[in-house]
């Protein structure tokens, strides 16, 4: 799904920190149309819901193109499917950066892990990837709860 | 621990230091720690030399913790005063958000540095109207009110309100400071140069440090508050902090809280007369000795500038490394202070950590949202291939005022609508560049032609069921029956 990686909105992002909804919504949408062709009768729920996560992700992180560290993180992580359990290594260089008390040090561990590549970010660019992230998770939310009641009031 | 430690520099008292703690933990359901954790990291920062004092210093017993919960009203006080002694916006920063941290962090050393007369001056004070019943050593209130009822009280004041951190910092400041100025200066000199006789003002000092042991800040914020004051003022004047440091005895604890009490109630005459007069440096020295109590409630207008001015002065051998550690926590609060805009809930809550803990339950409880909303999807999935357009074009329309971002890559219809809430003519654009396939979305347009092959006549159906949603602006609509000819 090269497309989908590219960026595809031109390149007019009056505000950088501004969430791109629809070229969110399209990607989502797209994916969704995609996975929905290509659904095989067997298939679990379960394996439906990875995938619909999946696409809601790379959504994003395709809205977010390459601007940002942890959609660049996301994008690499999508795209190479070996699930690298436990490789989150948290560089040294950001535990120097923070010579934090414990938990301090424990939640900026915990803010890495949920946020993608936010293992190799200094703190300060730890909070801004995540503030970006927040305003994308948003969006993200926010279209899918769209297209579910979408969905719902148009099978009605 | 290092905040431990930090404690025993400062006060020599670890246990009163951590009992402190503790009580403020218990009583505050442990936000003062965090807080402190937070301080103690910026304070480490000022305080890499302490570790020569550390060494030096003996933990003494546990003072009194009972002051430190004993005002917490006056501690109020104390801490809007510290504010507006420290800075002006300190305080009200503390109060109003977790951003202040961090500045006052950053503007208290300025301060404490800028007129350590000032401030000894308003914290003696402060100090003063906490330990009413104290009684008064004039020499030893003054060393004491400077540097540990600054500390200590500001401490106990925030601590009682969550005000740790700015009194945590304000301490920790005066404290690093003042082990900073430990490292080189000889045992007998005087405070600021202003008590003639040393050694009682030592003992002061350090009766002072150890009384305020009660509060843990307290002998770190003096300590660092004189050390601050010496080096702004005479570069190699107030070595007392550091002298009563390494001169501290432990067994006076029992002396240090009538020291204490002594200092606070005289801090708020005596002292204020005796700054005023004594220092020149700090240019409201007599101003701020006769307006210490209104100015302490108040935001004293000093100006930024100054507060720059004075931590270029300081000269500190590791000004370089302290000037971008600031710098660095002036951004990291910056960047706070955006999270705790998207954060909702987090306008009361101030303090890093527990910021950091509620960004991080808000991402995972949005993480979990969309975990959520894609199982919900995968039940519904079945519904999508006849849904998907007008699903699409609902989208795009509900998302309200669209940005003004042109999306060319999108389909007919939505790159159409996205395109009709800017510019009517550029809607023809999309489509003429959908037409030549952009190499990007025909593949993926193709998924939509699939599905929607057989609802090719759907597609009006769509845009008028679009229109009739509302789509209801003029040029929206005027563009749709474009697209509708178009199509």
């Amino acid at each position: 799904m090269d497309s989908k990686r590219r960026p595809i909105h031109g390149g007019i992002s009056r505000n950088p920190n501004s969430t791109s909804k629809p070229a969110m919504a399209f990607h989502f949408l797209r994916a969704l149309s995609h996975i929905r062709l290509t659904t095989r009768r067997g298939s679990s729920l379960a394996r439906r819901t990875l995938r619909i996560r999946r696409a809601a992700y790379a959504s994003m992180a395709c809205s977010a193109g390459t601007r940002r560290a942890w959609s660049r993180a996301l994008l690499r992580k999508l795209r190479s499917p070996a699930p690298r359990r436990g490789a989150s290594v948290l560089p040294r260089r950001a535990a120097r950066t923070t010579s934090s008390p414990d938990t301090d040090l424990r939640q900026a561990l915990a803010l890495r892990r949920l946020v993608p590549g936010g293992a190799a970010m200094e703190h300060c660019e730890l909070l801004e990837e995540t503030a970006d992230y927040i305003r994308c998770l948003n969006a993200q939310v926010w279209l899918m709860q769209a297209v579910v009641h979408g969905l719902g009031d148009l099978s009605n | 621990m290092e905040k431990e430690r930090f404690f025993c520099v400062s006060s020599q008292s670890p246990e009163a230091v951590m009992p402190v703690q503790i009580n403020c933990g218990a009583a505050t359901g442990q936000l003062p720690q965090p807080v402190l954790n937070l301080g103690w990291d910026q304070l480490m920062h000022h305080g890499v030399r302490f570790d020569s004092a550390l060494g030096s210093l003996v933990p003494s017993s546990p003072s009194s913790n009972q002051l430190a919960g004993s005002d917490s009203v006056g501690l109020r006080e104390l801490v809007g005063r510290l504010g507006s002694s420290g800075d002006m916006s300190l305080t009200s920063r503390y109060q109003n958000a977790n951003s202040s941290h961090y500045s006052t962090l950053l503007s208290s050393p300025s301060k404490l540095g800028m007129d350590h007369q000032q401030q000894s001056k308003r914290s003696l004070p402060m100090a003063g109207q906490f330990a009413a019943p104290f009684s008064t050593n004039p020499g030893f209130v003054e060393r004491a009110a400077r540097f540990s009822c600054f500390g200590a009280r500001s401490y106990d004041g925030l601590r009682g309100q969550f005000g740790l951190p700015e009194a945590g910092r304000l301490s920790r400041v005066s404290s690093s400071q003042s082990l900073k100025a430990t490292g080189g200066i000889p045992v007998g000199v005087p405070d600021n140069g202003k008590e003639t006789a040393s050694t009682p003002e030592e003992t002061e000092f350090s009766n002072g440090q150890e009384a305020s042991s009660a509060s843990d800040m307290m002998p770190a914020s003096s300590a660092e508050n004189n050390a601050r004051k010496r080096k702004a003022a005479t570069k190699g004047k107030g070595k007392a902090a550091p002298l009563s440091f390494s001169t501290i005895s432990p067994p006076k604890e029992t002396e240090e809280e009538i020291y204490e009490a002594k200092r606070c109630k005289t801090s708020e005459t005596s002292e204020a007369d005796k700054f005023t007069r004594t220092k020149p440096n700090t240019e409201q020295s007599s101003d701020d000795g006769q307006k210490q109590g209104k100015d302490n409630n108040a935001k004293p207008p000093e100006p930024p500038k100054d507060y720059i001015h004075v931590r270029a002065r300081r000269g500190q051998a590791t000004d370089s490394h302290s000037l971008a550690e600031r710098v660095r926590r002036e951004k990291i609060s910056e960047r706070m202070k955006l999270l705790q805009d998207l954060v909702p809930g987090c306008n009361k809550i101030t303090g890093k950590a527990l910021m950091l803990d509620e960004i991080i339950n808000y991402v995972q409880s949005l993480q979990r949202q969309v975990e959520f909303l894609s199982t919900k999807l995968a039940t519904l999935n079945p519904q999508l291939d006849c849904n998907m357009d007008s699903l699409l074009r609902k989208d795009m329309h509900q998302e309200g005022t669209l940005p003004q971002q042109v999306y060319p890559p999108l389909d007919l219809t939505s790159t159409a609508f996205s395109y009709a809430q800017q510019d009517m003519q550029t809607s023809l654009n999309p489509l003429d560049s959908l037409r030549q396939p952009p190499g990007v979305q025909l593949d993926s347009l193709e998924g939509f032609a699939d599905a929607n092959s057989q609802l090719g006549n759907f597609w009006e159906d769509d845009l008028q069921y679009v229109v009739q949603m509302g789509f209801g602006k003029s040029q929206g609509t005027a563009f749709s029956s474009q697209s509708l000819c178009a199509e």
